[in-house]
């Protein structure tokens, strides 16, 4: 009877110290309170975009989880923070792709003292409440990667791949090497995605814009999840429909490189278009396995998101148009120009760095 | 808190323990006191070597807030544990009492209370679909469950893509937003306000947490519960109506989901189909560390807070002390299995004292 006494005793106990640890008197409130005030003090003026002081800056880069797309997001923080005489700079990821761990991520990094953030949400419709939580907190916040779905965008600005873009030109370039007639299929990711909904709709806008001529046989989803994932896809796909299929279109990584690999090895004519410069994608276009990649641009989004924010947190700057969407750009590379299609993204970059100096910073 | 229909520590002790033993044990065997303090300790020593670890704002509200919900995942797998079954389908389950109560507020406009009991109605029906296929067939919880996990993440993602854009419905009731922001200190009784660390959020892990209390402790439903997870024979000998109860017990976990779900979505923001991804390993893990069998019969309502506390505050300490995504789960794991560890050397030394003292 003690036993189950104490047992008793002890649970009411933990039950009761939740309910009493809130009664601790305090007037903090952690409620939204909104930071209009600092976009409403913009002031366009005569003054520069050359960051004055940027030690007091701590960035944190933090991805939506681990994905070999954020890798030049480490080099590039390094190097943009002995650039730019930044405090530091961080790449910090969850190891899931979750919206809540990331969002306590963020706040821990917040603890620790970083005080500008630049975020490829993990969710899209939710990432506008975690950039409202951070705004709201004084920090100056960059969605970088990836934006916030629909019309809003809560951070200072978003710099991203236009998603539904990049893959209309992915497709477009599939058409073209298919000689504009044939039937196409399309490999992406989440399926409950708000941007792979975006590529699906870029995809079939190019598909419409044949006239007919292109047929989209089939689109296939939530095979991003790693490289095995899309490869028994893939096989399956090919060992199904192998004879009908005249282009595959890829929009996410693991498939890419699935389809690359089991297109070379089977023989298959379909005429492959990829994403990103993986290594083993870039060989294939060398050899002509692969006839197109669409090569991104993070590289620049983690130079010029850290720049920007840079200038934000120290208050020399702020955003012309708060929220305000700017397209990273992206690149279709082919055999032609596979040899120098870097040069024309770090042209873009400092296109990027130019545009945001001239017009979207406003610095006083 | 804790309850089994047997000797407290029967199946966990060495089985020549007399059962008259464990009524002899000194305090400090207790799992929970052990949890606790195990938990309390490791938030000083984060603290002391990251006093930002005791930030209400930025670190102790997101904890609490993580904490709340992932205690009702534990308890929602606590009570499939209690009938010796367990539900693989909770994240499912979450998702889909989700789906519902986004629906009705994005497009039946229910008020925010309105959306959560068609939320919890959602989460209690598939629970007791699932309970009464298990009931009905013989066929085991694993099975039927994994089953089901199966068929609700197909069914779950279709109806978010049918009846959504971007695969989440975006549009939230009135209060939403405050319950996912305000905390105690937003509560003022005159010039007295709560603690700003505490979420509002909080409220429903407390409720939860109360109601089994009760049910476990304090009614004829909860020892049925717990004696048909025992053993089912001799409960179905006794006179309980063990399908019945199996079929009570998966409706309450697809309700407890649900909730869970429901506060995950209030957290994150939008109702969307990838709620409950990660709740499977949580659910187990704040159950089993609290001192809940996976055997079935003994449960801990309270161990489960204490057990999902212990995880979250290892974790976020980590967090703030830098290390890096390769190291974290490792340490994660050490810590872990220290503290299992530590607890069956308590076992074994309190056994051994009562021995001696016999």
């Amino acid at each position: 009877m003690y036993y189950g006494t104490v047992l008793r005793r002890l649970g009411g106990a933990a039950v009761a110290a939740v309910l009493l640890s809130g009664a601790a008197a305090c007037t903090v409130k952690n409620s939204d309170e909104p930071d209009e005030q600092r976009a409403a003090a913009a002031r366009p003026g005569s003054g520069t975009a050359e960051l004055a002081d940027g030690s007091g800056t701590k960035v944190a880069l933090v991805p939506g989880g681990a994905h070999p797309y954020f890798q030049p997001w480490k080099k590039t923080g390094a190097d943009a923070e002995k650039t730019y005489g930044l405090g530091d700079v961080v790449v910090d990821e969850t190891a899931e792709w979750d919206q809540q761990k990331q969002n306590n991520l963020l706040s821990t990094l917040a603890a620790r003292g970083y005080n500008a953030f630049g975020v490829f949400g993990v969710s899209p419709t939710d990432i506008n409440t975690t950039f409202s939580d951070l705004k709201s907190q004084g920090f100056a916040v960059a969605s970088l990667g990836s934006c916030p779905a629909g019309p809003t965008n809560k951070a200072d600005f978003c710099l991203s791949t236009d998603v539904e873009l990049a893959a209309y030109k992915a497709a477009q370039a599939s058409i073209d090497a298919m000689g504009r007639e044939g039937t196409l299929v399309h490999l992406t990711g989440n399926n409950v995605d708000a941007n792979t909904q975006l590529r699906i709709k870029g995809v079939e806008k190019a598909v419409q814009e044949s006239g007919g001529k292109v047929k989209l046989l089939q689109t296939i989803t939530d095979i991003d999840k790693d490289l095995q994932t899309a490869q028994k896809a893939v096989a399956d796909l090919l060992a199904a429909k192998g004879q009908e299929i005249d282009g595959i279109v890829t929009t996410a990584y693991n498939p890419a490189v699935a389809a690359a690999e089991a297109v070379k090895n089977s023989g298959s004519r379909a005429k492959v278009v990829a994403i990103d410069d993986d290594a083993k994608i870039l060989d294939s276009i060398k050899d002509g396995s692969v006839s197109a990649t669409v090569v991104q641009n993070p590289a620049g989004q983690a130079e010029i998101g850290a720049w920007a924010l840079a200038l934000l947190q120290t208050e020399q700057c702020v955003m012309t148009t708060p929220g305000q969407v700017v397209d990273s750009g992206s690149f279709v590379v082919t055999k032609e120009n596979v040899a120098g299609y870097d040069r024309d993204r770090q042209a873009k970059t400092d296109e990027l760095k130019k545009q945001f100096a001239d017009e979207l910073l406003s610095c006083g | 808190m804790r309850t089994a229909a047997v000797a407290p520590d029967a199946g966990t002790e060495e089985p020549q323990t007399p059962p008259r033993t464990s009524d002899r044990l000194p305090f400090w065997v207790n799992q929970r006191l052990g949890l606790l303090v195990l938990t309390i300790g490791l938030a000083l020593l984060f603290g002391a070597l990251r006093p930002a670890f005791f930030d209400a704002r930025l670190v102790l509200f997101p904890l609490l807030r993580d904490i709340s919900t992932l205690t009702v995942v534990a308890l929602a797998q606590m009570v499939v544990l209690s009938v010796g079954h367990m539900n693989l389908a909770v994240g499912r389950m979450a998702a889909f009492g989700a789906l519902f109560a986004g629906f009705g507020y994005d497009r039946l406009g229910l008020p925010l209370p309105l959306g959560l009991l068609l939320c919890l109605a959602a989460g209690a029906a598939i629970g007791a679909l699932t309970g009464w296929i298990i009931a009905r067939t013989g066929v085991g919880s694993f099975v039927v469950t994994l089953a089901m996990d199966f068929a609700l993440l197909g069914l779950v993602s279709l109806a978010y893509s049918a009846l959504t854009e971007n695969a989440a419905f975006t549009s939230t009731p009135a209060g939403l937003d405050e319950l996912r922001a305000y905390s105690l200190a937003d509560i003022c009784v005159g010039p007295v306000c709560g603690s700003p660390a505490i979420p509002q959020i909080a409220q429903f892990t407390v409720l939860a947490l109360i109601a089994l209390g009760f049910l476990y402790s304090c009614t004829r439903i909860g020892r049925e519960l717990l004696l048909t997870g025992a053993n089912p024979a001799a409960a179905e000998l006794s006179g309980i109506p063990t399908k019945r109860r199996v079929v009570t017990a998966h409706a309450l976990s697809g309700l407890l989901a649900a909730l869970a779900g429901f506060m995950a979505a209030a957290g994150t923001g939008t109702f969307r189909a990838s709620i409950g991804d990660d709740f499977m390993l949580p659910s187990f893990l704040g159950a089993v560390l609290g001192g809940t069998l996976l055997t079935g019969g003994v449960v801990s309502v309270v161990g489960a807070l204490l057990g999902t506390s212990l995880v979250a505050v290892i974790r976020k300490g980590l967090d703030l002390l830098g290390v890096g995504l390769e190291s974290l789960n490792i340490y994660l794991g050490c810590v872990l299995l220290l503290a299992l560890s530590a607890d069956r050397v308590r076992n074994v030394l309190s056994y051994r004292k009562v021995v001696r003292s016999t």
